[in-house]
């Protein structure tokens, strides 16, 4: 475990190494991506003479996008991703060969070191977020929702890692599979709910996509957070999530043993 | 002007024979544009089920106006994204110093020698997308009007290709691996919106310093109707300062650069 922890706060001090970098692009990010949402959906609101879309106020959608954007981030993590790819393609997983540790568990303990600046970032905003943003009644931020929702975000940054995961593995065969992570990232962000809440989507579309994993990583805790589901919806939510863990663990694990019989060790 | 265009050839043969080396990436880039068009399409499509109008326009003017953003956006992703990928790592090497000694611009080396083949598909995919959009419109447009349109678009590739400069540059100063292009790809979201949301001193700014609103809102009102001259001293104003700004900044930029490892 030691091993795992020396990893991790190694890629922590990696990603603090260009601070400016950091906190300027994290700042712009967040700050353009709000002021898309605000400006787009006060438009649409205005045209409306203050009714409702699919239950949302304007005040309750922009609080929707704010933590949807922040729980994104911790997800996703520092999009990373492309790191076990990159290995495979120049040769680089060689070395971890000589390592005393799981390939897979020193990446995903790189990962994790690369999620807690981000992690950091998001705590002092959930600090000075209360004086700026006026939550509608409809939404109970409590100890309760919040600590169930910090176990969701867990799991679901998991469940985005082993997503990527076979994309990733699929450069056992393919020079270059950036383009299968840029896909998910599309796909997760219109069917995970990043940019529409998916209480928009027609309700037939909307029952489907439950059985997907999309609907776990974005939208299923912020509507924990924001106090929206029971408890048996939770545990519900909670048991497709663990389910497409297995199903994406093993998928990954039969692409890795039959990948790895060809990796050559020399790059592609 | 000859010589320019003579090595633009050789650029684009070398880049179709390489781009039939890596099929299985070729096919993977091609479906991401397309992922990506359908995303966009069906976000306007569902957010068209609650509301008439976006920023004054109806679904089949979004319509328009989202395609001639996808072919602005595949035009730059096959004439100059490839490029920008790697000039931090150009400017951070040292690798710039090859460009500097050869009789041609360095900027317009740097800037076009890789030609993304995949993503040609993907420009042809999005004109097909943008003439469906066209077609569909329930109003015409003579063929004047389109060319004009069409012109007003090349031009928002060409502010897509400036702004996005804008955002790499720092790295001549900052040496950090990507300069401030993660801020690029969030605020190039701006161009993704119909103009008329935007109000205040933002939009002030997405039509002035960083015109992402020109790219092809401005074009999508000029084609649908919206043609005054104001509109268009402004695109072609625009367009020359930040054409100046950009070469100034290369300029500055390359007054810091130390060579290797600079």
């Amino acid at each position: 475990m030691g091993i795992y922890w020396q990893v991790f706060t190694m890629e922590l001090r990696r990603q603090m190494s260009y601070r400016l970098d950091f906190w300027m692009n994290s700042l712009f990010a967040f700050m353009a991506a709000m002021a898309v949402v605000y400006y787009l959906w006060s438009s649409i609101y205005a045209g409306l003479d203050g009714g409702e879309i699919a239950g949302y106020s304007l005040n309750g959608m922009i609080t929707y996008y704010l933590l949807v954007i922040l729980i994104g981030r911790l997800v996703r993590g520092s999009q990373q991703l492309m790191a076990i790819a990159n290995d495979i393609y120049d040769g680089g997983l060689s070395r971890y060969q000589l390592y005393p540790t799981s390939y897979l568990g020193f990446k995903y303990a790189e990962h994790l070191g690369n999620l807690l600046p981000v992690a950091l970032q998001i705590a002092l905003l959930a600090v000075v977020a209360p004086f700026f943003l006026d939550l509608p009644p409809e939404y109970a931020i409590t100890p309760a929702t919040l600590g169930t929702a910090l176990l969701v975000v867990g799991l679901a940054n998991l469940l985005y890692f082993l997503l990527a995961l076979p994309l990733q593995l699929v450069a056992f065969w393919a020079d270059n599979v950036w383009s299968l992570a840029v896909m998910l990232h599309f796909v997760g962000g219109l069917l995970g709910g990043v940019m529409l809440p998916l209480d928009l989507f027609p309700q037939g579309l909307r029952e489907i996509l439950y059985f997907t994993p999309f609907v776990y990583l974005y939208y299923f805790p912020v509507q924990v957070l924001l106090g929206q589901l029971g408890w048996a919806e939770i545990a519900r939510g909670v048991t497709v999530m663990a389910f497409w863990l297995v199903i994406l663990g093993s998928v990954a694990r039969l692409i890795w043993l039959r990948g790895s019989r060809l990796y050559s060790g020399v790059g592609i | 002007m000859i010589r320019y265009l003579r090595l633009y050839l050789y650029f684009l043969r070398f880049s179709f024979s390489r781009a039939m080396e890596f099929r299985l990436d070729f096919f993977f880039r091609v479906v991401m544009d397309t992922v990506f068009y359908l995303v966009h399409i069906i976000f306007f499509a569902i957010i068209y089920r609650h509301t008439a109008l976006v920023g004054g326009w109806n679904y089949d003017q979004v319509l328009i106006f989202v395609c001639g953003f996808f072919v602005a956006d595949a035009l730059h992703m096959t004439v100059v994204a490839n490029n920008l990928w790697h000039l931090p790592e150009y400017i951070n090497k040292g690798d710039v110093d090859y460009h500097l000694v050869r009789p041609v611009s360095s900027l317009f080396f740097l800037s076009v020698r890789d030609f993304a083949a995949n993503s040609f598909v993907n420009l042809l995919i999005a004109l097909g997308l943008l003439g469906w959009a066209i077609g569909r419109y329930p109003g015409s447009f003579s063929p004047g009007q389109l060319l004009f349109y069409g012109l007003l678009i090349i031009n928002g590739a060409y502010l897509y290709y400036l702004i996005h400069l804008l955002f790499i540059l720092p790295v001549f100063w900052t040496h950090s691996a990507r300069g401030f292009e993660a801020i690029f790809y969030s605020v190039k979201q701006f161009a993704e919106r119909p103009d008329r949301v935007f109000h205040g001193p933002v939009r002030l700014l997405l039509v002035s310093l960083l015109p992402f609103l020109l790219i092809a809102s401005y074009p999508a009102h000029v084609l649908l109707g919206d043609f005054n001259w104001s509109t268009m001293t402004h695109i072609v104003l625009v367009s020359l300062a930040l054409t100046l700004l950009v070469l100034m900044v290369w300029r500055l930029g390359l007054r810091s650069y130390s060579s290797a490892s600079s």
